[in-house]
This record gives structure tokens, C-alpha cells and sequence, in this order.
């Protein structure tokens, strides 16, 4: 017989093998019984002696079957389904431990999940995302930033880096544009690519094309556009006839070419509405001098590039940081790269850039490692509550392996190895494990959705994928795995250990280890649990600090509405007067106490057109000049946002183009520049961009003499400064310039609604029709709600997370000692039946049995807390503002937990107190 | 005579049972009978060694198997050597009597 067909017999005919087994065995039997009696002994004794000579019946029967071919796979098919029957005979049990598990290893599998879309892989609908590499510059000794590269330099890797295949590069930054169409405008982002982008990513058309080599990289060439599924299902209806349509974008005749595939999104986190190519990045910037596909000084590009086959990304990454350096040092250019530190702009020495190809993802590279932080503490906080799910499934799978401590013992006394016993245990818990994982991944599905509900609203569309692609898989299965081992090792390797007799007799008390370690892990439960609730609790605390923190103007009542004037064809000539205009209008709207327009809403961010340098004084760094963030507005501007004026005036309508250029200084700045002296009246000069740098991100220039000359402002007023979580005394130096001496496309006007009356934004888009009908209108909202920093946002998922799996983890700690107490109860009851009879009163019982259950919640409290202290010492360190220590916080779990020890108790202490002497002592 | 059983190994162990099945077929407590026998009572190899010996032996294809009545009518599994089984014979017993010349001129020596 071959190994195969024996195998095959052994696994699928099992009955038919087992019955001959047993002939053969009962036939040898029978022999030996045959030959002792012919040796003359008595047929009674015959059968003895050739029992004994047989050595037990079921003992050769097993040797047997472990020499077989398809031993192990036996066994194993066995195990499982010995266990699965187990488990479907204590449907309590199983629900509630599956349950458990599979909300720990889904919440574990859903920030993973949200981890891999966004950091570990290529945006969604990419061919073969993991030869897609990402190429950055940038300065390995500066902090996180963005680092995009000019179209030269994407020539230049196009060229020379003969590892990559298809560079494309796309813009980071969507730019607003106005979308005419059928005499009707709409408010669309774009995103500008370069002609292989699709084909580079290996996107398809959904209808139409998409860009290809016919589309020629030239200012002024192909006006075509592709547009996004969404926006093609939005705006078009889904109408295939609307391919070889003209549109007009920004007023710009373009041809729609295609539509793209439907799951594809862009290759950042934010989505456009629709791609043009490089050819017509001048449609979206007029102003912007045209020089973006030849200057090497203008970076807005992230670029991108294929592994070519049998690549490796290190190898594409040396041989792009020797171009790199090659490139800087022929053609050293001083880049103006912005980075996200909150001083502002920096000045990068070329020769320090460090060009390479990264993994791509959604997310820039030098943003990574913040995404990376967040997620990191989002997994840890569900990581630990996975553990503590696991450590009451290994008190209660210890619980039960005790009580099958007689079954176990027979199982030896047959013959079972210690060996097979542990590993039919583990079989147990794996199976019951598989079930919670493969719960756990559905859900999931569902966990993550609910991630990106707390994600507040983003004023552009958002494209985050969270695909369930081989890794997440993985993921689940292996933790699922690795928490099955844990949990159920010590358990069986415990249990596995009993004695025989020992456990074949009656047994009422049972070793005391094997409590000890219960208790252990019931103490472990409450020590994490309380860790999670600390951990929430610190960040509620941040997150209130940060959100009331006071901001230095008022965000109650005032509604906002942002606008881009080059959507409406509006240029530095034609602007000032709509914005004028504009306020006007909204003035006379019915409810409004004061309105006004500003480039943008008081937030942290910031935007600079110059440095400003006063005569005799120091401002920065031994330079004489300051770095200033400004913000444009219109008159009425500080009233309307509560902004206090603490000095001089405020900006009146008589302070126009042709008048004195004035200027109002923030408090910190007026200290800083006039530390003794009056700053109203004083002349300030401001040092534009250096010449021959154009204007990058999206800053629109005066003209071009006044872009020469340095201007002199005059401060006419102090106002007090805004405080965005900077640490006091800190913070960017800020002034304030009037609207019509110094314009911006981008626009927001503000109204302070007079109290009591509601939402004005629908009177805000009338108002802003009426003006002008072909102007869309890109957001609008109040003005409390639009205050999202990064910062918020993060804290406010954090804390949620936080307190979701703090409320399981405090839960899944009540049900371990409950279930720890309950036992003790149990196994204590004939004592507290001697006590009783000993003339112990009922009282003395209760505080027995509290004493045993709050006092495993006291070691686990001081320890939790200990751990609580530990955490807020390493969360503090970022710059979230994370206390290390609140004191409410701690007194606060440490209450609640003696609150929850105490409810889990109550129903074991009942029973304790209801407890009858003579019952007590008649139960064995 | 000392009674060696679990001390032999694997490979003795399967040399034996070959060498006992190689005159005819024998049922798995005849093939125990048969290398007592052989051995002089040297070797009683207990069930719990040999069948399972037996059955890894028919798997790999060295013995077959046949269903037949015993001596007091009882169905009982019978061996038999195969072709390969008879072929490994030879071989292993020319390799066992290289091994043990071998070894016996390295205790004279």
C-alpha cells in the first residue's frame, strides 16, 4: 500500500481502519488466551495473564494509531472536534467569551486597518500598489514636513534614474475652482497631474480616457479634464454623453477627456473632483507668473515613481539621493519649502537635502511619523483592553480545566501524554480563539466605519480608504493566535500538571495555586483596566484644556462663509471691490450686529507676505527683521470676531489703496518691537519675499514695482493676540492689514449675529448671490464649530477611544471579579457553614467574602494607578498638553473601581449571607 | 534468557519482523512467536512495539495485509512481504553483517 493511499485511508475511512484495528486486536487476544490455556492454565487465568502480557487493549490500539500516517492530522481533527462540541455545550460561556474577544481583536483590527491604508500601502485602486515608491527631499535634521519638488526636478528623475519607471508627479495642495457647466457653477476642488499619472498608477477610465502621452506637458497645451466618479455621479448625473462636453474651470474652456475609475480617489488624503493635467496649472493660479513647468525654485509636486521588476526600493533610493546630490550641486537652488513647525518658514541650505524613494501612502512622507504616533497610542489604548479580554477568558478557561480535573486524570491514567493534553487544551481555547478573530474582523468593518464618524467635518473632501486587503487579514489571524497561546498556556499547562489520585478522589478544596493564579489574573484585569480609565481620563482633561482654553477672541455666535475670488474671475485689480462690496451687503442682512471679511477665520494657521523690520530695534534672532504671520482684513473686523482692541483704532473705509499704508500690530508683536515705546504712530518697513522668489502657496503679489520696493506701514492700533495651545509668553508675532491695501483671492466674511438670533448662513449664500450669482460659495458654518486643529482632532478621537474601550475594559474587570468572587463563594461554602455553626453572624460572612473580593480590587487599583502615573508621564512628553498627573483623575478611577468591585460582589455576597449552616455543611 | 523489548531500536526491530515474515505469512502475535523463536528468547518484542511497527511497515509499502481465519476461527489480519519488503531484507542484513564485522574487529583490536 502506498504512503499516499494510506494516508488517505487513514483520514477518510477512519471507521472502516479503527473496526479492523479492533479485529486485529481482539484475533491476537483470543490467540494468546488459546495458547495459555493448550500451556494448561485455567481459562480464567489464560485471560489474565493474556491481558497482561497484551499490556491493555486501548494502550496498543493508541500506539498504533500515533505510528500511522496521518497521526498528527488525526489528532488534531479530533481536538477539534472534542472542542467544538465543548463549546457548543456551554453556549454561555462561548457567547460571552467570543464576544470579548472579538470586540478586542476588531477594535485592534480596525486601527490597524486604518493604519494600513493610510501609512502602509498606496492609495486605493492602484495596479500592484507595492512597486509604487514615493520620492521626497528633504532635510533629514528638520522635523516633520512636507516636502514637495519642482517640475525640473521631475524631468531631471525622469532622465536619469534608471531603476524607476513612469515618474508622475501629482499637487498636494487642491486648489478651489469654480466648475461652469450648462450656465451653472459648482465649487470643485482639482488636483493638477502629470500626463502618466493614470497611467503610471494604472488607473482606468471609468467612461472616456484618462490623461495618456498624447496629452504633451507644456504651459498652455491639452485643456482637457478628467473628473472624479463622485463629482461625474454628483454634477453630471452619471451621464456618459457629458465625455467630449467643454467646461469651464475658473473660466477656462477645457474638454472633459474621462471619467475616473469609481474606487479611485487621488493619492492623498484628500480627494479631488477633478485632474487636469500640468499643462493647465495656470488655470488655477493666474496670478502665479507662469513659470511652474521651467522653474527649479517653485516646488509644488509630489512625485511619485514604479519600481522597475527586481528592484529594490533601497537600491531606487541610493541611486536617487546620487542624483539628488548631483542636481544640488550643479544647479544649487534655495527652495522655499514650508514646514509645519508653528515659527514659520524656513530658509533650507540645499546642500543638507537628502533626496530618496519612500513607501508610498496617502500621507507625505515627512507627515508620517505624526500619523504614525497617533495611531500608535490609538492601538496601544485597544491593545491593552485585548489584554485584559484575555486575561478573564484565561481565569475562566483555568476555572474550567479545574473542574475537569477528574476527566483529565482518567485521560492520563489511559495513556494520554502530557504532551497531547496541552495540546487538546490549547486546541479548545485556539478554536474559541478563531471564532472571536474571525467576529472580531467583521466587526472590524464596522469599528472603523465608526472611526471615521469622529472625525470631525473637513472643509474638503477626505479620501481615506481603509481597505480589508492580505495584511489586515494577517493581522487578526496572528493576534488572534498569539492571544489564543497566551491565554490558554498557562491554564493548561497548569491544569495538565495534576496528580492522578489526587484528582480522581473527591476533592473539595483543590491546590491553592491554582486560585492564586485566578486571583492573579483578575488582578491583572483591574490593574489595566484602571490604566485605561486613567489614560481617559488624562486625555478628556487635554481635550477640555485645549478646547477652552481662551483663544484671545470670541467663537460664539459668529458664522463664517469662505469664498476664492478666482472662482468668480476676480484679480487683484477687480477683487477689492467685491470684497467691499460684499461686506456691505452682509451688514444690511436682518439679525447681523457686525460684519466684516477677513482672508481667513482666527486659526493657528498662518500665512506671511514679508518680514517686518523696525528702525533700532531686535527682533528675531539677531536679525533686525521679524518673521510676521498677516492677516487681511476689512474694517469692523476685531469687533466682529471679539477680538479686544487694546490701543489706537481700528481700520476705517478711509484706509484704501491710495491712502497711508497702515498696519495694526498684535500685543506680542508691539512688545517685541517696541519693548519702551509707544508703537502707535510708529513706521514699520516690510521686507517682501526676496526678488526673484515668486509666490509660493497660493500668495498673490501686488504689482510688480510695489514688489521691488519696501513698503512702510504706520501703526495705527494693538490688538490682543490669539492663543491656539501655545505655551504662554509663545506663539507667532502677528499683524493686521487692511483688505484694500493688500488683497487676497482667498476671502471669509464673518457676521456676529445679535444675540438670540440663529444660524445666518443661508442669508450668508443669498447675500453672497445677490452680489455676484457665478461666485460659489466653498464652506459655510459657525464659526465655534470650525475650529478643528490637528491637535483637536486628535485629541477628541484619542479621548473617545479612550473612554469606548475604558467603559469594555471597566466591564470586562467587573465580570472578573465577579466571576473570581462567585467561585470563592462557592468553594469557601462549607467553611462559612462551620463558621456559621461556630456562631459566627452573618455580618462576619459578608466581610469574608468582601474582604476577598475588594481586596483584589485594591491591589489591582494600586497598581492600575501606578501604571496610570507611569502613562502620563510618557503621553505628557508630546505636545498634546497631556497632564501628567490630575489628581481627579486617579481619585476618580480609584472610586470608581471600588464602586464596580463593590456591584460585582453584591450578588456573591448574597448568597454568601444566605447561606444556611446546616445545607452548608451536608454539601461536599 | 534476558528479555530485551523496548531496548531495540526501530531499525533492528523492522529487520526482525522482515526476516520473520520472510518464509510465509504470519499473523502479528505469530510474528512475535516467530523472532522469540528465532532469537533464541533473546528478543520479545511486547504489542505495544510491534504492531505499530507492523502497521508503519504495510504503509510504507513493505508488507501486505490480508484477512484470513486464525487457528481458532477468528478473522485475523495476516502479513506477508511485498517485493520491496523482500528487497529491503536483503539489503539491510548485508548492511547489519558490514556493521557488526566491523564492530567486532574494533573489540579485538
Amino acid at each position: 500500500m502506498s504512503r499516499l493511499s494510506s494516508l488517505w485511508r487513514n483520514l477518510v475511512q477512519r471507521e472502516r481502519v479503527e473496526h479492523d484495528l479492533d479485529d486485529e486486536m481482539r484475533a491476537t487476544l483470543d490467540l494468546l488466551v488459546a495458547e495459555k490455556v493448550d500451556a494448561g492454565l485455567s481459562p480464567a487465568d489464560a485471560r489474565r495473564a493474556a491481558r497482561l502480557e497484551l499490556g491493555g487493549v486501548e494502550s496498543v490500539k493508541e500506539q498504533v494509531r500515533d505510528a500511522r500516517r496521518g497521526a498528527l492530522v488525526n489528532a488534531v481533527v479530533q481536538d477539534l472536534r472534542y472542542a467544538s462540541r465543548l463549546l457548543w455545550r456551554n453556549p454561555l460561556f462561548t457567547l460571552t467569551a467570543a464576544l470579548s474577544l472579538s470586540i478586542g481583536i476588531g477594535a485592534t483590527t480596525s486601527i490597524f486597518t486604518v493604519a494600513n491604508g493610510v501609512l502602509l500601502r498606496a492609495a486605493a485602486c492602484v495596479t500592484d500598489p507595492d512597486t509604487l515608491v514615493d520620492l521626497v527631499r528633504r532635510d533629514p535634521k528638520q522635523g516633520p514636513g512636507v516636502e514637495l519638488m519642482s517640475f525640473p526636478d521631475l524631468l531631471d528623475i525622469r532622465q536619469r534614474a534608471t531603476l524607476l519607471d513612469d515618474a508622475y508627479g501629482y499637487q498636494l495642495q487642491l486648489a478651489p475652482a469654480s466648475l461652469l457647466f450648462d450656465d451653472s457653477s459648482t465649487a470643485v476642488f482639482a488636483c493638477v497631474v502629470t500626463a502618466n499619472y493614470f497611467r503610471a498608477l494604472g488607473v482606468p477610465a471609468a467612461a472616456g480616457r484618462v490623461f495618456d502621452a498624447g496629452d504633451v506637458e507644456q504651459a498652455g497645451a491639452s485643456p482637457v479634464a478628467v473628473l472624479s466618479h463622485d463629482l461625474w455621479l454628483r454634477r453630471f448625473a452619471g451621464d456618459a454623453g457629458v465625455v467630449g462636453h467643454t467646461v469651464r474651470i475658473n473660466n477656462v474652456p477645457m474638454t472633459v477627456v474621462g471619467v475616473a475609475a469609481s474606487t479611485f480617489r487621488g493619492t492623498s488624503v484628500v480627494a479631488p473632483d477633478v485632474w487636469l493635467p500640468v499643462s493647465m496649472v495656470a488655470a488655477l493660479s493666474p496670478d502665479g507668473g507662469g513659470q511652474e513647468l521651467t522653474n527649479r525654485r517653485i516646488p509644488w509636486l509630489m512625485l511619485g515613481a514604479r519600481l522597475k521588476p527586481g528592484v529594490s526600493r533601497a537600491q531606487a533610493s541610493a541611486q536617487l539621493a546620487g542624483i539628488g546630490a548631483a542636481i544640488q550641486r550643479d544647479t544649487p537652488v534655495n527652495p522655499f519649502i514650508p514646514q509645519d513647525a508653528p515659527a514659520g518658514v524656513h530658509e533650507i541650505d540645499p546642500s543638507s537635502l537628502v533626496w530618496s524613494a519612500e513607501v508610498a501612502s496617502p500621507i507625505p512622507y515627512g507627515l508620517r511619523i505624526i500619523a504614525a504616533g497617533f495611531l500608535g497610542l490609538l492601538m496601544a489604548l485597544v491593545g491593552i483592553v485585548l489584554v485584559i479580554a484575555c486575561t478573564n477568558l484565561a481565569g475562566v478557561l483555568l476555572a474550567r480545566a479545574t473542574g475537569r480535573r477528574r476527566e483529565i486524570a482518567v485521560r492520563t491514567a489511559v495513556g494520554a501524554g502530557r504532551g497531547r493534553l496541552v495540546r487538546q487544551l490549547l486546541t479548545e481555547t485556539a478554536l474559541l480563539f478563531a471564532l472571536g478573530g474571525a467576529a472580531g474582523l467583521v466587526l472590524a468593518r464596522a469599528m472603523t466605519r465608526l472611526l471615521f464618524l469622529l472625525l470631525p467635518e473637513f472643509p474638503v473632501p477626505v479620501n481615506l480608504s481603509a481597505p480589508l486587503d492580505g495584511r489586515v487579514v494577517a493581522f487578526a489571524l496572528v493576534l488572534s493566535f498569539i492571544a489564543a497561546v497566551l491565554a490558554g498556556l498557562a491554564p493548561a499547562l497548569h491544569v495538565s500538571k495534576s496528580d492522578v489520585v489526587t484528582a480522581l478522589k473527591d476533592d473539595a478544596q483543590g491546590p491553592s495555586d491554582r486560585h492564586r493564579l485566578r486571583n492573579a489574573f483578575v488582578v491583572a484585569q483591574v490593574a489595566f483596566s484602571i490604566l485605561l480609565v486613567v489614560v481617559a481620563g488624562l486625555l478628556v482633561r487635554a481635550f477640555d484644556n485645549v478646547i477652552s482654553v481662551n483663544q484671545g477672541f470670541d467663537p460664539r455666535d459668529v458664522d463664517v462663509a469662505s469664498l476664492d475670488l478666482t472662482m468668480g474671475g476676480y484679480t487683484d485689480a477687480t477683487g477689492r471691490d467685491v470684497v467691499r462690496r460684499l461686506r456691505d451687503r452682509v451688514r444690511s442682512i436682518p439679525g447681523v450686529e457686525h460684519a466684516s471679511v477677513a482672508d481667513r477665520a482666527p486659526g493657528p494657521a498662518g500665512r506671511s507676505f514679508g518680514n517686518i523690520t523696525v528702525p533700532g530695534a531686535v527682533a528675531q534672532k539677531g536679525s533686525p527683521s521679524a518673521f510676521t504671520t498677516w492677516t487681511l482684513v476689512e474694517p469692523d473686523y476685531f469687533r466682529t470676531a471679539g477680538i479686544p482692541l487694546l490701543a489706537g483704532r481700528d481700520f476705517s473705509d478711509a484706509d484704501g489703496p491710495g491712502a497711508e499704508l497702515v498696519v495694526i500690530v498684535g500685543q506680542r508683536t508691539a512688545k517685541r518691537l517696541w519693548p519702551d515705546r509707544d508703537p502707535i504712530g510708529q513706521l514699520v518697513s516690510v521686507r517682501p519675499p526676496r526678488s526673484g522668489d515668486p509666490d509660493i502657496a497660493a500668495l498673490h503679489s501686488t504689482d510688480a514695482s510695489a514688489r521691488a520696493r519696501e513698503a512702510q506701514l504706520r501703526v495705527v492700533g494693538v490688538v490682543g493676540d490669539l492663543n491656539f495651545g501655545n505655551q504662554s509668553g509663545s506663539g507667532p508675532l502677528v499683524i493686521y492689514v487692511p483688505y484694500q491695501q493688500k488683497y487676497l483671492a482667498q476671502a471669509t466674511i464673518l457676521v456676529r449675529r445679535t444675540t438670540g438670533v440663529g444660524s445666518l448662513v443661508q442669508e450668508l449664500r443669498s447675500a453672497v448671490a445677490s452680489v455676484d450669482r457665478n461666485l460659489p460659495v466653498l464652506t459655510t458654518e459657525s464659526l465655534e464649530r470650525q475650529n478643528n486643529g490637528p491637535v483637536q482632532t486628535q485629541l477628541r478621537i484619542a479621548a473617545a477611544v479612550a473612554g469606548s474601550v475604558g467603559v469594555i475594559g471597566l466591564f470586562l474587570a467587573g465580570i472578573g471579579i465577579y466571576g473570581v468572587t462567585a467561585y470563592a463563594v462557592t468553594r469557601r461554602t462549607r467553611e462559612i457553614g462551620i463558621r456559621l455553626s461556630l456562631g459566627a453572624g452573618r455580618g462576619e460572612v459578608i466581610r469574608l467574602v468582601l474582604r476577598q473580593g475588594m481586596g483584589l480590587v485594591a491591589i489591582g487599583s494600586a497598581i492600575g494607578l501606578l501604571l496610570g502615573l507611569g502613562a502620563g508621564a510618557l503621553l505628557s512628553g508630546r505636545r498634546f498638553g497631556i497632564p501628567q498627573a490630575d489628581p481627579v483623575v486617579l481619585v476618580g478611577a480609584a472610586l470608581l473601581f471600588a464602586v464596580v468591585g463593590l456591584i460585582a460582589c453584591y450578588v456573591p455576597v448574597r448568597r454568601a449571607a444566605a447561606i444556611r449552616a446546616m445545607e452548608a455543611l451536608r454539601y461536599e | 534468557m534476558a528479555r530485551h523489548s523496548a531496548t531495540l531500536l526501530q531499525g533492528t526491530l523492522d529487520l526482525l519482523i522482515l526476516k520473520a515474515l520472510s518464509t510465509g505469512e504470519l499473523h502479528g502475535l505469530g510474528v512475535s512467536r516467530r523472532i522469540e523463536q528465532m532469537t533464541d528468547g533473546t528478543f520479545v518484542v511486547q504489542p505495544g512495539s510491534l504492531f505499530p511497527a507492523l502497521h508503519r511497515l504495510e504503509e510504507a509499502g513493505r508488507l501486505s495485509s490480508s484477512w484470513d481465519a486464525s487457528e481458532n476461527n477468528r478473522r485475523a489480519k495476516y502479513y506477508a512481504l511485498t517485493r520491496a519488503g523482500r528487497r529491503q531484507l536483503g539489503q539491510e542484513t548485508t548492511e547489519w553483517n558490514r556493521i557488526s564485522l566491523a564492530i567486532a574487529r574494533a573489540l579485538e583490536a
